[in-house]
């Protein structure tokens, strides 16, 4: 009898608290399961945000620090300037990264840090309760938004991967989503090639997730999926906007 | 050993540097440039790492990433950016890091002017950020001391797991004087505690501040407060000078402090018995220095380049039993010594 | 055996360099030397401004009064005569000051320091030609001490003009 799935050998046994039908899970264990193939594990350093995946330094078996709400991008500077040999994950939510870390994020792409950020996007602040983000859809109704987010009072939904990759320091940008298993597979490809570009020491590697909030939209788990694969992908398109290891010229 | 002209600032850089702070993460602010400017002068040749962030909320915050890998690393700035740096001032106190930042005080509120001052005692000391943490303040009062503290603040960073902020002010930033450099002798080991990667260690490390319930997070703060008791025994440092017969003790810090070095020499030439006590650490507050006063006479005259803030301290530490008078200078002049003998004879004539 | 001094004028007419050679000289004699310097926010055309104690044992960077003050333009006169103390010295750099001292207990000196640099190398070594007439009010520091400064800190194709500037303010007196 063959194995054919297992929880990763780099996870603790800690609970994961994730509501039910949340994407944090799934990024995180293939975050996990590249580390384990990679066998990463020993030269891993994950800076974790203020948000949902706060206690995922709880869930891994590698060097694990809780950046201040905003301020992973900043921090992951110093672990990665002080340890250029190691792999540095800085994983954000887009409340995390888009409102209240911005200038840390766009510096940190501005400046080409070597390290690799796995930006999580469900367009709304899970862990607070469901409010607005920078991320959110236009006419999205959030708790901060209760009658749809407004043009007139709020701007328009930023496009993290696209503004990235804009910058002369990004080596790599692309926009995958979690909404189902191909769809996984090539998250998992490209948080992949973003570790792989960060260990050969390129620029900024930057992986946009569109994930699923369930509870922060008021879906039923099925329908946030299919919410993203219909509507979201419409402001945020899955794509490639910089690959600078295929030879691509910058957008 | 031979001794050098440099200005306060560079000195304290060219010491921190020898002895083994390999780490610069600044934003440019006066009166605290030199510093930065020193980093990224000798990056190349001492191979250090110099980033110029692009606020003062991100330098603290790569300082706080540099000392989670257990290595040494700082920031230098002055008020408006110390402000931007207590976010991460109140983070690595509850992270335990051992990092050190550099104010060179200027007169605030807000933009302020750029000379010496001493308004930030309040901030430095009682916090500054949110929560209940602490963090070992020195106070330098010339270029020698504050090439010294370069050391002495990493040590104690390291000691206690806790960042160290030396206090200097646009007046001994600036001030050159002749200083005798550390030798380099610092030999970096990695830290069993530190997220630097396992590469080796046989556990993983994991530094978060967020709290797993009230429970947990009460016990984490009585930790975090035995600590503080510690350094207050330990680390309480205080200069005194001729206090044996005062009848009167100047009590004055940093750059104010060596003015009052003239003015109880004019006071002793006038016939006044005056002393003076110099905080070093001004947390941990130096209590200590002040209890044999409690049964006595003796007065005191607080002076500081601000409104009036250390005075609290002092009257907290004599236990209201000695009367205790302040005289403060704002806006960034210093008084001359003889400006503060006639002040302190206006009130103790 | 101390002294206290004080340069002041406006950004760019050289008084921190004149403080920093009186006190690389007197350093190098093992005296205890401290220069405070103060400046306008702006680099140019602001006030600059240095205190400098020389003295055997640590003491205050502020000086009360000083044995020397020399004055670089009108307004440092305005600020600083007073702090000139008792049979104490005032040089003026008469080039930009027309203006009198009012004291009648100090020593004023007024030298056209521009005018004098301009004779014997080059008007830009006017600072110098000041910092010749402040040594001839040290006992501290001497002529050739003053020399050896010039020497070590200026560029070589500098020195010969700013020591014989040197000598014209030192000779002056």
């Amino acid at each position: 009898m063959s194995i054919v799935y297992q929880r990763p050998e780099v996870f603790t046994n800690e609970y994961m608290k994730y509501c039910g039908g949340c994407g944090h899970g799934i990024i995180n264990r293939l975050i996990g399961e590249i580390i384990e193939e990679q066998n990463w594990k020993e030269k891993t350093v994950i800076v974790w945000p203020i948000g949902c995946s706060v206690y995922a330094d709880k869930y891994f078996k590698v060097d694990s620090i809780c950046a201040l709400h905003g301020r992973a991008p900043a921090m992951g500077t110093g672990i990665k300037r002080s340890c250029p040999e190691d792999l540095v994950i800085v994983y954000q939510g887009d409340g995390d990264m888009v409102s209240e870390g911005m200038a840390e994020i766009m510096h940190a792409g501005i400046r080409g840090e070597k390290f690799t950020v796995v930006f999580v996007n469900n367009a709304i602040y899970g862990m607070t309760g469901g409010q607005m983000a920078p991320t959110t859809l236009m006419e999205q109704v959030t708790t901060t938004t209760p009658y749809g987010r407004k043009q007139e009072n709020t701007g328009n939904p930023v496009n993290m991967a696209e503004i990235i990759s804009q910058l002369e320091g990004c080596y790599y940008s692309e926009r995958v989503a979690v909404t189902s298993p191909a769809n996984i597979q090539k998250t998992k490809k490209a948080i992949k090639k973003a570790f792989q570009y960060q260990m050969e020491g390129k620029g900024l590697s930057f992986v946009e997730v569109l994930s699923p909030c369930p509870t922060g939209w008021k879906m039923k788990p099925a329908d946030a999926l299919k919410h993203i694969n219909d509507i979201v992908v419409k402001q945020y398109p899955l794509a490639v906007f910089k690959d600078l290891g295929r030879g691509e010229k910058q957008l | 050993m031979s001794k050098v002209f440099m200005q306060g600032n560079e000195a304290f850089a060219e010491a921190a540097i020898r002895c083994g702070c390999k780490y610069f993460f600044g934003y440019p602010i006066t009166p605290s440039s030199e510093i930065p400017e020193y980093y990224a002068k000798k990056a190349p040749s001492e191979d250090l790492t110099f980033v110029q962030a692009e606020t003062e909320v991100s330098a603290f915050n790569m300082v706080a990433g540099v000392a989670a890998t257990g290595k040494r690393g700082m920031t230098a700035t002055s008020g408006p950016g110390f402000s931007l740096g207590c976010e991460a001032m109140s983070y690595m106190s509850a992270a335990s890091l051992p990092a050190v930042i550099v104010d060179c005080m200027r007169p605030g509120p807000a933009d302020g002017e750029i000379l010496g001052s001493q308004g930030d005692y309040n901030q430095l000391t009682k916090g500054g950020g949110h929560g209940d943490y602490n963090t070992i303040v020195l106070a330098p009062y010339s270029v020698q001391e504050y090439a010294d503290f370069a050391s002495l603040s990493f040590e104690l960073a390291e000691k206690y797991r806790n960042p160290v902020v030396v206090a200097s002010d646009g007046t001994i930033a600036k001030l050159m004087e002749n200083v005798e450099l550390p030798k380099k002798n610092y030999e970096f080991k990695r830290s069993d505690w530190a997220c630097d990667g396992m590469n080796g260690r046989s556990h993983y490390n994991d530094i978060t501040t967020c709290g797993d319930g009230p429970e947990q997070w009460e016990h984490f703060n009585i930790t975090l407060q035995q600590k503080y008791q510690t350094i207050q025994q330990n680390e309480q440092r205080w200069e005194e000078i001729n206090t044996e017969d005062a009848d009167i003790i100047i009590v004055a810090f940093g750059s104010l402090a060596r003015v009052c070095m003239d003015t109880i020499k004019i006071a002793r030439e006038n016939g006044k018995k005056v002393g003076l006590i110099r905080p070093i650490t001004l947390w941990p507050f130096p209590e200590k220095a002040f209890e044999k006063y409690e049964k006595t006479n003796t007065k005191f005259f607080v002076t500081e380049l601000n409104a009036g803030q250390m005075v609290n301290d002092v009257k907290i530490a004599v236990n209201d039993k000695n009367r205790v008078e302040f005289y403060g200078k704002l806006g960034g002049i210093t008084p001359t010594p003889i400006e503060l003998y006639q002040k302190l004879c206006e009130i103790y004539p | 055996m101390k002294s206290k001094l004080i340069f002041s004028g406006i950004g760019g007419q050289g008084t921190i360099l004149m403080g920093k050679m009186i006190c690389t000289a007197a350093a190098k004699k093992g005296y205890y030397v401290t220069l405070s310097p103060a400046y306008g926010q702006e680099k140019r055309g602001g006030r600059a401004s240095c205190q400098v104690v020389i003295s055997e044992e640590m003491s205050s960077m502020i000086i009360s009064e000083a044995d020397t003050i020399l004055v670089m333009d009108e307004k440092s006169l305005n600020d600083y005569e007073n702090k000139v103390k008792a049979g104490g010295t005032l040089i003026i750099n008469q080039s930009m000051i027309t203006k009198d001292a009012q004291r009648k207990d100090i020593n004023v000196v007024k030298i056209p320091f521009t005018e004098i640099a301009a004779k014997a190398a080059t008007a830009k070594s006017a600072n110098i030609v000041a910092l010749g007439a402040v040594v001839k009010t040290l006992d501290i520091v001497t002529l050739d001490d003053a020399k050896e400064v010039i020497k070590v800190k200026m560029k070589p194709a500098l020195v010969e003009q700013n020591i014989k500037a040197l000598e014209a303010g030192y000779h002056y007196l």
